[in-house]
């Protein structure tokens, strides 16, 4: 696998459906929710770790797509943005972010939404700030993006600060 | 409706993750693009051959300048000048150009080839400053100027020649001789570096031809000048060609005029296959900026605090291409007036090409730079002559019915009501001291006020179709791109309608359906297309309730329209809804059509005219914290003010100001591109720093002033953006003493700062 060019099938769950994927050794975790079952929802930034914006949860943490190789992946279960809402209802953290308007081009938002379930309904950090500070909003929704998070996970912030 | 706070209409599809992005395209058969890039920053093109890559598995066609030949395909384009190449003809002229690009069935195939191919560089020298492009035998990176784009009016052509891309120059009153009524002047340099979009979606295009008609779906921030790009470039009408627009994933200037969709299409028509581009992160860093400005400011004062005179000196750093810097310099060079009234004025603002990439439209639009200078100035005067700043400012700041420097007069201006309305942030108790005191952490307060113009002329036309259901269509090329544009449109006209917004459809830029618009940017599109689309919508209901009057026999002027309902005035059981008029009609659909079209231009000499149709007013006042050990600057407390006329969406306007204010903390404190010898030295998001939410203050004010009496609506997208910079370098001359006057302030130029006055 050292040329990237091996092709070996990678067996994953993606919110709750069973996929093979062929994947080749340089393939992340982005490439193949993208490019290979385009949950869109994920998306490329930076590609280096630090904006948050391809942003999943793969067995209850919060990950990097963008840096998780594929074949890593093998056996896990991922969820995504599309992955979170019932057939009719918003998750309440989606919710949430519609009910505060957290986002403006929303490029970000399924990021700070896939930390912010997995700081909720998973194992990850305790409060809000350490979930989110890794997560970049060009357009500049922090505060409602706080407000949003502040309001599911009960601590009655108010991002707007008036 | 107007006034009311809207969530967006396409919210649900924002927070699944199903917003249909230009990235997320992919048509059947589409090839995915790799760019082979210039290594060297100035250099004769000895030699492209592509021949060994072109037989690689997977490749379906590289492009080099040996396509061209022979080919009736224009390689030029650019806004203003057709200066800039779709890939390097006879010479690179930055790191990071276009050299050639490979169209392959997947992505890495198409990287893969790129190291196939073989390039020969004769290198040139280069120049990287503005400084050094003027200096006497500086290398030229044009020869000549003649490819001139039509349009664009409000652009005048001068003093080409050299590496002089554009000047502009203003005069009013006596200009210079303006100086002899000072009784102190003051002159100083300051100078803003480039910095990047940092748009989270990166550019990205998808075309493909059909026989002669191209059709490219892109997140272009303006359609109809991409459209007329590509006509041009491939000598086809411009019915042949079709632009669409997805929701776009940020915008901030740097998507404006055609930037990947002349290789996406050159790509198409050599392969008969739809083409993606999609730019990497360290590619966008080479693709657009905002301009590295160096500006020496004179300021002449009278002793009792007036200003009398003022000149300018710009430098504008345009890079290797014109792109728009002709109107950026002219925005910026009157901008850097400022809102005062001054009755002699001097400018002349220059861009001039180097050797690194080109600078274009950059949120703010050339007034970052000049207010950097002249708001930082304005402090360093009320300390020099003992006056407060906020006083000496009030002073001077332009009133209704004043004068500006282009000489025309201003109205709807409200400027000492937005800065005093900023600065209430200093009252007692505010802003909670530091929290430590050690002594190690000062304290300082700053302000700062701006004004800004809207691009003038500008044209924007809408449609809209009532449908038999009483349900309407509004048909617009306005851009959404986290503005909330869509949303905004959709609440104008479900006002001018008297329906609720749950019955307006926004059908999206798609140049083969939807009227013209200039551009979705200048923070124009609420006012401009939201006046188009109110006509529109007025057309469509004079026709309707025309209809209604034949259909009811009475006088249509006794007829009103309120809440869906047409009924005769005091006798609403007569009405009728607005679908059973339009069904009895056996129109189908009713058709409207409005426009916005405002008219301006200056002198070429004088820079006399009308610059703007309105103009954007917005204060910022900081509170900042210190650390005289580290030099570390921390914004605590911030209130930005802005004049907003009438607002649509109070949430959306409130969200582009704290988008406004958080690139001005950024641009402020971390953001700069860096180049060796013009080698970019900081194109990723690990190296080049960016504010995030730590960087925000505890305290954050918005503040939207409105007039009740006034239905103008002001643009909001970039007013507080500029004056968050000044406002912060003041707070810290305030907090420690020291005055920084390059941007942007890092902790190590602080303590630098520090260090030199100790
Ligand atoms: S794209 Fe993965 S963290 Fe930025
Ligand atoms: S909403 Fe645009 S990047 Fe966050």
């Amino acid at each position: 696998m050292s040329d990237g060019s091996e092709i070996f099938l990678l067996n994953l769950r993606v919110n709750g459906r069973a996929h093979r994927v062929p994947v080749s050794a340089d393939d992340t975790l982005l490439d193949v929710l993208r490019r290979d079952l385009r949950f869109f929802s994920c998306r490329e930034t930076c590609g280096l770790g630090l904006c948050g914006s391809c942003t999943v949860v793969v067995d209850g943490r919060a990950v990097s797509a963008c840096l998780a190789p594929a074949f890593t992946q093998d056996g896990c279960e991922v969820r995504t943005a599309e992955g979170l809402e019932d057939t009719d209802d918003l998750h309440p953290v989606q919710q949430a972010f519609v009910d505060e308007q957290a986002f403006q081009c929303s490029f970000c938002t399924p990021g700070f939404l896939m930390s912010t379930v997995a700081m909720l309904e998973e194992d990850g950090p305790a409060d809000v700030e350490s979930a989110l500070t890794g997560h970049l909003c060009r357009c500049g929704s922090y505060r409602q993006i706080m407000a949003a998070v502040g309001k599911v996970a009960g601590d009655g912030r108010d991002g707007t600060g008036e | 409706m107007i006034g009311q706070r809207q969530t967006l209409l396409d919210a649900r599809d924002r927070v699944t993750g199903r917003i249909p992005y230009t990235i997320n395209l992919e048509p059947p058969g589409t090839l995915h693009v790799a760019i082979l890039r210039s290594t060297v920053p100035h250099a004769r093109l000895v030699r492209v051959d592509a021949s060994a890559a072109s037989q690689l598995p997977g490749v379906a066609a590289v492009l080099t300048r040996d396509d061209f030949a022979g080919s009736s395909i224009r390689p030029l384009f650019g806004p203003v000048f057709r200066d800039q190449p779709i890939v390097a003809m006879d010479r690179v002229r930055y790191v990071g150009e276009p050299v050639a690009a490979v169209a392959a069935t997947d992505l890495r195939a198409a990287e893969a080839a790129l190291e196939s191919i073989e390039v020969e560089y004769e290198e040139l020298p280069a120049v990287f400053t503005p400084q050094d492009a003027l200096a006497a035998g500086a290398p030229l990176l044009h020869e000549s100027f003649d490819d001139r784009a039509p349009g664009y009016a409000d652009i005048v052509l001068q003093g080409q020649g050299g590496n002089v891309c554009n000047k502009f120059q203003l005069r009013k009153g006596d200009g210079l001789a303006g100086f002899e009524l000072a009784d102190e002047i003051f002159e100083h340099e300051f100078s803003s570096p480039p910095v990047q979009h940092v748009s989270m979606e990166p550019h990205a295009a998808v075309a493909s031809f059909e026989g002669d008609y191209l059709t490219v779906h892109t997140c272009t921030q303006t359609p109809y000048a991409v459209r007329d790009a590509l006509a041009y470039m491939f000598r086809l009408p411009a019915s042949h060609v079709r632009v669409v627009v997805p929701p776009v994933g940020g915008g901030f200037g740097g998507k404006t005029y055609a930037k990947v969709e002349p290789l996406a299409a050159v790509l198409s028509k050599m392969t008969h296959r739809p083409v993606k581009v999609h730019l990497t992160r360290e590619e966008e860093f080479v693709t657009n900026r905002k301009h590295q400005a160096f500006i020496k400011l004179r300021t002449g004062m009278r002793r009792d605090g007036t200003i009398v005179a003022r000149e300018v000196q710009a430098l504008f750093n345009a890079g290797a291409y014109t792109d728009i810097s002709p109107r950026l310099i002219k925005n910026g060079g009157y901008g850097a007036v400022g809102p005062y009234r001054i009755s002699h004025v001097h400018i002349d603002s220059y861009a001039v090409f180097t050797n690194l990439p080109s600078a274009g439209a950059f949120r703010g639009y050339g007034v970052s730079q000049g207010s950097w200078a002249y708001e930082s100035q304005m402090d360093m005067i009320a300390e020099a002559m003992g006056f407060d700043p906020i006083e000496l400012r009030m002073r001077n700041l332009l009133l209704e019915g004043d004068t500006f420097a282009t000489g025309e007069t201003l109205h709807g201006i409200r400027f000492p009501e937005v800065l005093r309305d900023a600065t209430t942030l200093f009252e007692a108790g505010r802003v909670p001291p530091p929290a430590e005191d050690d002594g190690s952490v000062k304290r300082g307060r700053g302000c700062a006020v701006i004004i800004k113009s809207t691009i003038t002329p500008s044209t924007s036309a809408a449609s809209v179709k009532l449908n038999s259901d009483g349900s309407l269509q509004v048909l617009t090329s306005t851009v959404d791109m986290g503005q909330g544009a869509h949303t905004a449109l959709s609440q104008i006209a479900a006002s001018a309608l008297g329906v609720g917004v749950g019955s307006i459809g926004v059908v999206g830029p798609d140049t083969d359906v939807t009227p013209f618009d200039l551009t979705t940017s200048s923070s124009r599109s609420t006012a401009a297309m939201g006046a188009a689309v109110r006509e529109a919508v007025f057309d469509v209901r004079r026709q309707l309730l025309d209809l209604a009057a034949q259909q009811m026999e009475v006088d249509v002027t006794d007829l009103e329209l309120a809440d869906g309902r047409i009924s005769v005035v005091g006798d609403p059981a007569s009405g009728r809804s607005i679908a059973e008029v339009v069904t009895a009609s056996r129109r189908g659909t009713l058709a409207g059509n409005g426009s916005f079209v405002t008219e301006g231009g200056l002198h070429p000499e004088t820079g006399q005219g009308i610059a703007s149709e309105h103009w954007h007013q917005g204060a910022v006042a900081a509170e900042v914290d210190v650390d005289v050990a580290t030099g570390k600057v921390t914004v605590r407390g911030l209130r930005a003010s802005v004049y907003a006329g009438t607002v649509v969406n109070p949430i959306n306007a409130r969200m582009q100001i704290d988008g406004s204010v958080s690139f001005g903390i950024s641009q402020a404190l971390f953001e700069q591109l860096i180049h060796d010898e013009g080698h970019p030295a900081n194109s990723s998001l690990s190296e080049y720093a960016l504010a995030g939410l730590a960087d925000l203050p505890e305290v954050f004010e918005v503040s939207l002033i409105e007039d009740p009496d006034n239905d103008e609506m002001h643009g909001l997208g970039e007013t507080c953006l500029p004056p968050v910079m000044p406002a912060i370098a003041n707070a810290v001359a305030d907090a420690v003493g020291v005055r920084i006057r390059h941007l942007p302030l890092t902790a190590e130029r602080v303590l630098d700062a520090l260090e030199e006055q100790r």
